[in-house]
């Protein structure tokens, strides 16, 4: 039978078998492995026992949880792995057959103590390493082909209005444009702009939009006589 | 601008309680579905919690006009006042929830997804916490206006994992967001203009389990009535082996027109459009 060994500053604080098919570890007092310390959340990570495997995963807890200075969300263990729950650590023992499998050596010199800064550390290096690849955020940029402005409009809002109006985020001029001409919102499947109001014609690539169109790369855009073009760029700020 | 909207939900052939909860208001423009997670009735309790509370603070900020500043929470710029209602109103009920689970002990480790979507002349919000999803038929096509908070969409998103295997992933129910197990929450807020013959389908991960976009996309296309178009939607979960709950709630609009062309229009137009032509000209005109 498989068991958890608490540890806290290389002391043994107890072994937990693991009988159940499902434990929890956390601050509170019914997880099944309860660590009474700041560090850890209410209900930090859980352990479920899913055929031979054991599942460790992490329950958006503040401070994370890590297997041998890696930070999971879930992760399968094996004999001698090392779980970082806050300050603890346990140290996951597999049953007989695991260990000859795992072929891991269940060392408690590998044991890993986790001070906070050692912590704060971890998750700040996670944090640079951004996990895969960073996560690639495209932000819609208009830039002004007529030269009525010079600088590019970042279209980071939800939703960026185009008009005379004063609440305008893109403010234009011109007799006829309406109060707000058109809209443009940010969606999951990316950028659209809606043709709202007033005199003056919206076109999208030399086309008059009634309604509303989705936007690509390297679109144009008119409104009356402002034109406009629409691309994404890639931004590392999140 | 004509807002057609009906809501169901079952409690589907395996569950014994429904643990979802939905609300539809025609008046205030607000369509709330929650699936609710948490033993015994804790799931129950967190999703109808969360409705009832999004319901009441939106309907209240909105009827008091409050300064976005004063709404739970500090607000985010990119959206505007009723975008910052409603992400309020998300923020408030996640922490009454979240308290709630802290403080009863029958009620430890209960949380709940959330879909919202408001309708307004002009403007339309969606807003979502975990993986209960929204879509939007328009010209054809159906959109997702929701992101679904689970470790298998985010990896799709980053692109370590192929969109083929997600479906059948294990992982597939493991959320990295619901409202009540932390503190703060941060929702998934979309602002946009609807345009006439948009319709709307709010659901819980029961229907977005067993049928996917494609048939959404056509059984949406085929109805003309919300009800029968909700009750077709809860059938086929069920035929399909109705393994959890399954709530949806559709939002049909109609009767959106564009403002009248009198005669002055028409003329403004045409003189719009001819300085429009004139300003070109000019353009090209330039060096």
């Amino acid at each position: 039978m498989p068991r958890l060994v608490l540890m806290f500053n290389k002391q043994v604080i107890k072994e937990i078998p693991f009988v159940q098919d499902s434990i929890t570890i956390g601050r509170k007092p019914e997880n099944a492995v309860a660590i009474d310390n700041l560090a850890v959340s209410g209900y930090h990570a859980r352990i479920d026992k899913t055929g031979h495997d054991y599942i460790l995963t992490d329950l958006q807890s503040t401070n994370g949880t890590f297997v041998n200075d890696k930070r999971v969300s879930t992760h399968r263990l094996k004999h001698g792995d090392n779980i970082i729950v806050g300050k603890h650590v346990l140290l996951f023992v597999a049953g007989e057959n695991g260990a000859k499998q795992g072929g891991g050596n269940g060392d408690l010199d590998q044991t890993m103590m986790l001070e906070t800064a050692k912590q704060r550390e971890l998750l700040a290096k996670e944090q640079n390493k951004s996990g895969p690849p960073p996560k690639p955020r495209k932000i819609g940029i208009l830039s002004f082909l007529d030269g009525s402005r010079k600088e590019d409009v970042a279209l980071t809002k939800k939703l960026t209005r185009l008009g005379k109006s004063p609440n305008s985020e893109v403010r234009l001029s011109g007799l006829f444009m309406g109060a707000t001409a058109a809209t443009i919102s940010k969606r999951p499947s990316g950028y659209a702009i809606t043709f709202t109001g007033g005199m003056v014609k919206l076109r999208v690539n030399g086309e008059v939009v009634k309604g509303s169109v989705s936007l690509k790369d390297f679109d144009t855009i008119e409104l009356g006589s402002h034109k406009f073009q629409f691309y994404q760029k890639q931004t590392k700020t999140a | 601008m004509l807002i057609r909207a009906s809501g169901i939900t079952d409690v589907g052939l395996k569950r014994e309680g429904n643990e979802d909860c939905f609300s539809t208001d025609d008046t205030l423009g607000l369509y709330v579905v929650a699936d609710g997670m948490g033993g015994h009735l804790a799931g129950e309790v967190a999703s109808k919690v969360a409705v009832e509370l999004i319901n009441k603070s939106f309907r209240h900020w909105m009827e008091s006009g409050l300064e976005e500043e004063e709404v739970f929470g500090i607000p985010d710029q990119t959206l505007t006042k009723r975008g910052n209602y409603i992400l309020g109103s998300i923020r408030l009920a996640n922490r009454v929830v979240h308290e709630m689970a802290e403080m009863h002990d029958e009620y430890h480790g209960m949380g709940t997804t959330i879909a919202v979507l408001a309708v307004f002349q002009g403007q339309i919000i969606a807003a979502n916490v975990g993986d209960s999803r929204i879509y939007m038929l328009r010209n054809g096509h159906l959109e997702r206006l929701s992101k679904d908070h689970t470790i298998v969409s985010e990896q799709v998103e980053m692109g370590i994992m192929d969109p083929k295997d997600a479906e059948t992933s294990p992982l597939k129910h493991v959320l990295t967001k619901n409202l009540g197990s932390a503190e703060f929450v941060t929702a998934e807020v979309f602002e946009f203009e609807p345009a006439d013959g948009d319709r709307f389908l709010l659901c819980t991960d029961g229907l977005t389990d067993l049928v996917n976009d494609e048939e959404i996309l056509q059984m949406i296309q085929a109805e003309e009535s919300p009800e029968v178009f909700c009750r077709n939607c809860v059938d086929e979960a069920l035929k399909r082996g109705g393994h959890d709950n399954t709530t949806v709630v559709s939002v049909f609009l109609s009767g959106i027109t564009p403002p009248k062309q009198g005669p002055l229009k028409r003329l403004g137009i045409f003189f719009a459009d001819s300085i429009t032509g004139v300003h070109k000209t000019f353009r090209k005109l330039k060096p």
